[in-house]
């Protein structure tokens, strides 16, 4: 119980992750971003449709995002999201977070299984 | 076709959310339906069907689970308390009917207490719009209702007491020169009003010191106008300053124009012209600034700065001695002078300005905002039953929405959300109708010689008292269906398959309770109104001892006609004469005084031969009238004679009494032969001899018993009246007395044209003088008869859903052999039993608050048994018919259809 409750956080903090990440780049809209996850996850991961949009909101909520109504010409009106400065650090020290976490993992696996 | 694909998914996200009970956001539905349409095209553009491509997106959409989104919403206006609103809007409009007879019933409740209270506000509670109105204050006038000049400038002379000192007079200026009269409202001032109130003016100048000087100053006489005035008969132009007004015959020069606010000290009234103190004299030729007992003015101060009003009295008492003995009024007997010197003078606090309206409106305002307060409680417990019998129909939605989540809190807020909308909604057209309604009830108030002006723009304690009332009477009718959804248990009305068992007996209940409330205030609306309605009735049809149809009343005024004093009264009867001969004339005569004109002359007198009496009660009203007067009023003649033209200058001076006098003075005695004379007896005055006895007519007030009076011979005039202005009555022969004006007028002009005219039926008077409790009976029966209506209905409610719940169990006893008459005995006793109570309950207050009114009231007990029995016997039968539709209803159901249908 306990260990499914902490890979729930766990996907959870990791779906918050790969939603900044690919906002690092560019600002995207909600549909473009589910689409990246789905392609360049090749599939393995996918988010339920309303859970990304929650996501999304939960980070704007926390201004580490910004999303903003674009109209651009030839397409509909779409909510673009940003990443903002705090948004940037949240990620770098996430990123770090996730790096020592998988060192952590991997040493720990390699002393047990050495 | 983008546009349609995307109102479509919208419509289809929202429709999802609906089903989980979920509530999102504009901004979050449009987001969803582009993803979602995004996912349509994108897969036809790989080449799917268009029906398989809108089967992926609603797979999709299917998918998602709401929850997360809904729980977080993006915007908290969204689905905040707007979304309260929206949803409360949704649910007003579902049962238009219900809404709509909620949003009259509080529009005509919260408006008849806004326009009371603005009348209210208006007349008691604003402060005059000037500069520091907490400093003014006013020097009470108890005594003499005025202050004389003398006393004024004694005060002025000792300035170092306040900070202003002003005194002024209200007065309707005429603006025609000679034939009928052009009024306007005017007023007498002191320079120092403008300082003292810290009022400037909006173009031109105000008079100063050196306008307010006897005959006018370097500019010759100065008058300020109203800006109301100044719009009206100047359009506003700039010019208007330096222009000439004819006041009274007298051309003024206008130097000022007041701001639009600003309408004197007096609450209740509005000025159009004010001219300087010092005019009097050129006005009123026949007044002298010396007169010690010419009680004319209002006095008003301002107050130091930090003074108290006590502090600004003890100064003022400590001087009081030496004003009083400086201004002591020549011939007035001692037992008066050493009355004089005693009372005090007391200044009263003013910043809401000063006002006779408010002395005879004060109570009758407050029993009006009693009785509107009561409506809006009856319109209360109706919406209040009407929101319960919707409550008890959904209660099956409310416990779905509890078993899917929503909390009981959000459950209530909708509710209330609900009623404070209601409530809103009813507030703003109860505005509007408040708006008009206390305009049109000032309108009411004025009388054609007294104008009316109430300043009833809104303020902040008429806003205040418009959200107070709306907020507080949501949370009345709002808080019984709001409680009874707190009690839904989740699941529980699903399981019930909205059958009303328990609830429906326990909500019977509260409403039976709410019925019993209405109908008890519905008794003590009816039984103000009857009270107030008998009243008006009773002063309206009161023996006024004279017939006063097709009586026209013309005031002749002499102030401006070049006639010696002395020829006044032959002037006047020459008028009378030219007048009588009119065709269509029956008769026609002079006096001083006309009965509930606001005029009145008395004395205090001996008699020969009288009963012996306290200096108080030797006290009579006096009038002159010409040969032909009780003729033409239509006086009964008890005994002896009436005046003849034989009663003239160098005949024996005769009197003629009513029979008021000779109970008072004469026990009752037959008083033809005795002589009356004035009290105390001054050794130069020749006594008059009654010769004739009248029988008692209404003189000063309509409520007041008939006073002793005494008439006294127009054509010897002996005694020193002021002729300046005397009265022509005339009795018309068929027609009304308001079609002789003009030929009236032209005869009176033929006598002589200059003698100004003001045309006034005595009918109008009479009229006139019960604008008070006109308007008291209009509203008491006007609300009385609301309520009843209001109670109608609720009882009316209550009884039907009695009835329709009961339906099963009066089937089953007709199926039984119950007779129909049986089921409505059935179905009225239950009816009869909460009027019943209602009456007993609404009796009983009513018979402890009417002591309240007591004052109000004429001719009959504030407990008068007949008005309590008649209302309850009212209410009664508006209780009869309101049970009986239901219970013939009852009575006509059909038991197999209803034993089929269970």
């Amino acid at each position: 119980m306990e260990f499914a409750g902490a890979i729930r956080e766990a996907k959870k903090g990791a779906a918050e992750l790969v939603v900044l990440a690919f906002l690092d780049d560019e600002p995207r809209h909600g549909y473009e971003l589910a689409q990246l996850i789905e392609e360049r996850s090749g599939g393995a991961l996918t988010f339920n449709f309303a859970s990304l949009y929650a996501t999304l909101y939960k980070l704007e909520e926390r201004k580490w995002i910004q999303g903003r109504w674009v109209e651009k010409a030839g397409q509909r009106r779409r909510r673009y999201y940003k990443i903002t400065d705090e948004g940037r650090e949240v990620l770098a020290a996430q990123r770090k977070e996730w790096r020592l976490f998988f060192e952590l993992i991997r040493d720990l696996a390699g002393v047990r299984y050495a | 076709m983008r546009d349609r694909d995307l109102r479509r998914w919208r419509s289809l996200v929202r429709a999802r959310a609906e089903r989980e009970w979920r509530e999102l956001s504009v901004e979050v539905v449009d987001e969803l339906a582009c993803h979602l349409a995004d996912l349509h095209a994108d897969a036809i553009a790989r080449g799917a069907a268009d029906d398989e491509a809108q089967q992926i997106a609603l797979d999709t959409l299917n998918a998602a689970s709401f929850l997360e989104l809904s729980k977080r919403p993006r915007s908290r206006r969204g689905v905040g308390y707007g979304h309260d609103v929206r949803i409360a809007l949704r649910q007003l409009t579902a049962t238009p009917i219900v809404s709509a007879v909620a949003v009259l019933s509080l529009a005509l409740g919260i408006g008849a207490n806004t326009a009371i209270f603005s009348l209210v506000n208006s007349l008691s509670l604003r402060v005059l719009p000037v500069k520091e109105p907490q400093r003014l204050a006013i020097l009470d006038a108890q005594d003499n209702g005025a202050w004389t000049y003398p006393i004024l400038e004694e005060l002025r002379r000792r300035s170092q007491l306040f900070d202003g000192i002003f005194a002024w007079d209200t007065q309707r200026f005429d603006l025609a020169n000679g034939g009928v009269t052009e009024f306007v409202d005017g007023a007498w001032a002191t320079a120092g009003l403008f300082d003292t109130l810290g009022v400037g003016p909006l173009v031109g100048r105000t008079f100063t010191e050196a306008d307010d000087v006897r005959g006018g100053g370097p500019d010759g006489p100065v008058a300020v106008i109203s800006h109301t005035f100044w719009q009206r008969r100047f359009g506003g132009a700039a010019d208007a300053i330096g222009t000439r007004l004819t006041l009274e015959g007298i051309p003024f020069t206008v130097v000022g124009v007041m701001p639009p606010g600003f309408f004197g000290p007096d609450v209740g009234r509005r000025f159009d012209v004010i001219v300087p103190v010092g005019m009097l004299t050129t006005i009123r030729p026949e007044r002298t600034f010396e007169q010690r007992d010419y009680w004319w003015l209002s006095v008003m101060v301002r107050l130091k700065a930090g003074q108290s009003v006590d502090q600004a009295n003890d100064a003022l008492r400590s001087l009081q001695p030496q004003i009083r003995e400086a201004t002591l009024p020549t011939h007035w007997p001692a037992v008066d002078l050493a009355q004089y010197l005693k009372a005090p003078l007391t200044l009263v606090p003013a910043a809401t300005g000063n006002s006779s309206l408010r002395g005879r409106y004060e109570r009758p305002l407050l029993t009006i905002m009693v009785v509107v307060v009561l409506v809006l409680l009856i319109a209360c417990a109706n919406i209040a039953n009407l929101l319960l019998a919707r409550a008890t129909a959904r209660r099956h939605e409310w416990s779905v929405r509890l078993a899917l989540g929503a909390s009981r809190w959000r459950l209530v807020r909708l509710l209330l959300t609900e009623s404070l909308l209601l409530s809103a909604i009813g507030a703003g057209i109860g505005f509007l109708v408040a708006r008009w309604g206390s305009q049109l009830l000032v309108a009411q108030l004025s009388t054609q010689t007294n104008t009316v002006f109430l300043d009833l723009s809104v303020d902040w304690r008429v806003l205040a008292f418009t959200t107070g009332t709306t907020v507080i009477t949501a949370l009345l009718f709002g808080v019984a269906p709001a409680y009874r959804a707190a009690g839904v248990a989740p699941m529980e009305a699903i399981k019930e398959q909205g059958r009303n068992t328990g609830t429906g007996a326990s909500r019977l209940s509260l409403a039976s309770a709410l019925v019993v409330v209405q109908v008890a205030l519905s008794v003590i609306l009816v039984v103000a109104a009857a009270l107030f309605l008998r009243t008006f009735t009773k002063l309206a049809t009161l023996d006024v001892g004279f017939d006063h149809d097709r009586v026209l009343v013309v005031t002749m005024s002499a102030e401006r006609a070049p006639i010696a004093p002395a020829q006044r009264m032959a002037v006047f009867e020459r008028a009378r004469q030219a007048v009588a001969a009119l065709p269509g004339v029956h008769s026609a005569a002079l006096s001083f005084v006309t009965p509930l004109s606001g005029h009145n002359w008395g004395n205090r007198l001996e008699v020969s031969g009288g009963v012996a009496l306290d200096d108080s009660r030797r006290s009579a009203l006096r009038n002159q009238v010409s040969a032909g007067f009780f003729e033409t009023y239509g006086q009964r003649l008890v005994s002896g004679r009436v005046f003849t033209d034989r009663d003239r200058t160098g005949s024996p001076p005769v009197a003629v009494v009513n029979e008021a006098f000779a109970r008072r003075f004469l026990n009752g005695a037959n008083p033809i032969g005795h002589t009356l004379r004035r009290y105390p007896v001054r050794a130069d005055e020749a006594p008059l001899e009654i010769v004739g006895m009248v029988g008692d007519a209404v003189y000063r007030r309509l409520r007041d018993p008939v006073p002793p009076t005494v008439y006294s011979s127009a054509a010897q005039s002996i005694d020193d009246l002021p002729t300046v202005e005397y009265n022509l009555n005339v009795r018309t022969a068929a027609r009304s007395p308001a079609l002789l004006t003009r030929s009236v007028a032209d005869a009176i002009a033929s006598v002589d044209k200059d003698l100004a005219l003001t045309f006034r039926p005595l009918s109008d008077q009479i009229s006139a003088a019960l604008t008070q409790e006109r308007i008291v009976a209009i509203l008491a029966g006007f609300f009385g008869a609301l309520a009843l209506l209001l109670a109608g209905l609720g009882l009316y409610g209550v009884t039907s859903y009695a009835v329709s719940r009961r339906r099963t169990e009066i089937g089953i006893r007709m199926a039984l052999g119950a007779a129909p008459a049986g089921v409505v005995q059935l179905v009225l006793s239950r009816v009869s039993m909460l009027v019943g109570l209602g009456v007993l309950i609404g009796a009983g207050i009513s018979s402890w608050a009417s002591q309240f009114v007591a004052t109000l009231l004429y001719g009959l007990e504030p407990r008068d048994p007949a008005t309590l029995v008649g209302s309850a016997a009212v209410l009664a039968a508006v209780g009869a018919i309101a049970g009986w539709l239901p219970a013939r209803r009852a009575s006509r159901i059909d038991p197999a259809v209803v034993l089929r249908d269970s």
